[in-house]
């Protein structure tokens, strides 16, 4: 029979336990991109404010939050596609390894090599499947020879997961693809410049249920070797392939952290308001 | 909390803590019903207590039904999703109960053949009414989504543990006094067992209500408890 006091005891330490989260969940690896008080003006008009988020390697983190929450726009900061917008002027820092993305000595079209864009949209060029994904490789230097060059679309191909479908007609136009055939096609054409960052803006908003799996099969794949980004509207879809969750609402960070924990347990109202389909 | 955009989902959600709610008086009636049914050695009322169990059943199923149709059509989440978990996870726990106070009614049915010990009864009886009470408590708890309530149930467990071991000696005693009682000492032992164990089920419940509400779990282990079998 245990005395009164070791009860006490075990009875403190129970209160104590009761607080302490006992889920845990698997630890994501070091920052790829570091960004650190990021304001994004349009004009006059601010569109983010002190944006802190980091993105680690080698995971998927998707950005959610109602329309118009600056999600793409943060998005689009990590490349400096706000760079081709007049008006637009990004203050802070982003890191890419420790390297800020606007520093002035950074060429952009080299950043971007590093950091690839995959749109809501598909958006192959008018030209023929094989065009599309050796383009990037033969403008930036990457293949010395010809069977180089074939090479690299066959596995950009294969890791996109469309070279099975596409192998026997690569001379023929990408835009004849289907949508979803499409959005993997760009995907092939973005990696095939060994990139280290993958963005996706509502990659599957425009494809069906199918063609959706595929992509999320695919960015599952992706993640166990790039840092990839992912902008969506579902909520399903972001639950399903990401690891870190941040949530956005009028131009402000609410909330980030793994997903699991997000989706069960959100620390803030206005993200357990959003994610719950309630009026925020 | 605000409401859901879509009026229906909102609606949905209503009806399953309303009805885990239904199921959980119909519980406590239950087990309030076969705990006089012992101590007045009732027999139409536990052959009541047999027969409406099967109420319990059919709700349960319906809450499980409900809730599996919420998460496949709404896709519930974070708090939601808690409550949905929640509430299939309290009603398995009710429906448990339910079946133990059945069996407290069905073992009442052989205990009126022998002659009635009072003092045993009365033990029973401070016993029954504790662990209801605790039923009570954290069913309200449940309703009005009260922490404070489910945790005053979860540290309490040890008091029906304390009954239990008290009670258990008692009945030896009896047994050892006199063999002509152990017929109906053992299925007085049985409902306190019973008894014991839907206290756990309070206590499981209190700890379901918790991750509800705070999405936290407990840690069972460290809930202070006597052990049973240190008598």
């Amino acid at each position: 029979m245990p005395s009164s006091r070791d009860e006490a005891a075990t009875r403190e330490t129970a209160a104590i336990r009761i607080d302490a989260p006992p889920v845990q969940t698997t630890p994501l690896a070091g920052a790829k991109l570091s960004a650190r008080d990021v304001n994004v003006f349009y004009g006059d008009k601010q569109a983010l404010f002190d944006i802190s988020l980091d993105m680690p390697e080698r995971a998927v983190t998707s950005l959610i939050g109602p329309s118009g929450c600056g999600k793409s726009t943060f998005l689009r900061c990590i490349n400096r596609m706000n760079d081709t917008i007049a008006g637009c002027r990004v203050t802070g820092r982003i890191d890419l390894d420790g390297e800020d993305v606007n520093d002035k000595g950074l060429d952009p079209v080299l950043l971007r090599a590093r950091v690839g864009m995959v749109f809501q949209k598909p958006n192959p060029f008018p030209k023929s499947i094989f065009e599309n994904v050796a383009y990037g490789p033969r403008i930036h230097g990457i293949s010395s020879s010809k069977t180089e060059l074939e090479g690299i679309v066959e596995t950009s191909l294969k890791r996109a997961g469309l070279w099975n479908e596409v192998s026997e007609r690569l001379d023929q136009p990408g835009t004849g693809l289907s949508g979803g055939q499409q959005q993997r096609l760009v995907i092939a054409r973005a990696i095939a410049v060994n990139p280290e960052v993958i963005l996706m803006d509502e990659p599957c908003s425009a494809l069906d249920p199918i063609a959706t799996a595929k992509i999320e099969e695919l960015i599952d794949e992706l993640r166990t070797q790039y840092c990839i980004v992912i902008v969506t509207h579902s909520m399903a879809q972001a639950a399903r392939v990401s690891q870190k969750t941040a949530f956005f609402h009028l131009g402000k960070l609410v909330e980030a952290g793994p997903t699991d924990e997000i989706f069960t347990n959100p620390r803030d109202t206005r993200t357990q308001d959003y994610i719950t389909g309630r009026f925020g | 909390m605000n409401e859901h955009i879509v009026k229906s989902y909102e609606d949905e959600l209503n009806v399953l803590t309303a009805e885990v709610t239904r199921m959980g008086g119909l519980t406590e009636a239950q087990v309030a019903d076969c705990l006089k049914a012992v101590v007045r050695r009732d027999q139409e009322l536990a052959g009541q207590v047999v027969g409406h169990d099967e109420r319990l059943d059919v709700l349960q199923m319906d809450i499980e039904r409900k809730a599996i149709r919420l998460i496949a059509l709404r896709q519930p989440m974070a708090n939601d999703l808690r409550k949905t978990v929640a509430a299939m996870k309290i009603a398995t726990n009710l429906e448990r109960v339910g079946d133990l106070a059945k069996n407290i009614a069905k073992r009442t049915l052989v205990i009126i053949e022998s002659e009635p010990m009072t003092p045993l009864t009365r033990s029973i009886e401070r016993m029954g009414k504790l662990v209801l009470s605790r039923m009570k408590t954290v069913l309200d708890a449940y309703t009005r989504s009260d922490l404070d309530r489910a945790l005053s149930v979860w540290s309490q467990d040890d008091e029906v543990d304390e009954h239990y071991n008290s009670l258990f000696r008692e009945l030896l005693t009896y047994m050892m006094g006199d063999p002509r009682t152990i017929t109906a000492c053992a299925h007085l032992l049985f409902v306190a067992k019973n008894l014991e164990r839907i206290g756990d089920h309070a206590t499981n419940i209190a700890e379901i209500i918790h991750y509800e509400i705070t999405g936290e779990e407990m840690i069972s282990a460290a809930r202070p408890r006597t052990d049973a079998f240190q008598v």
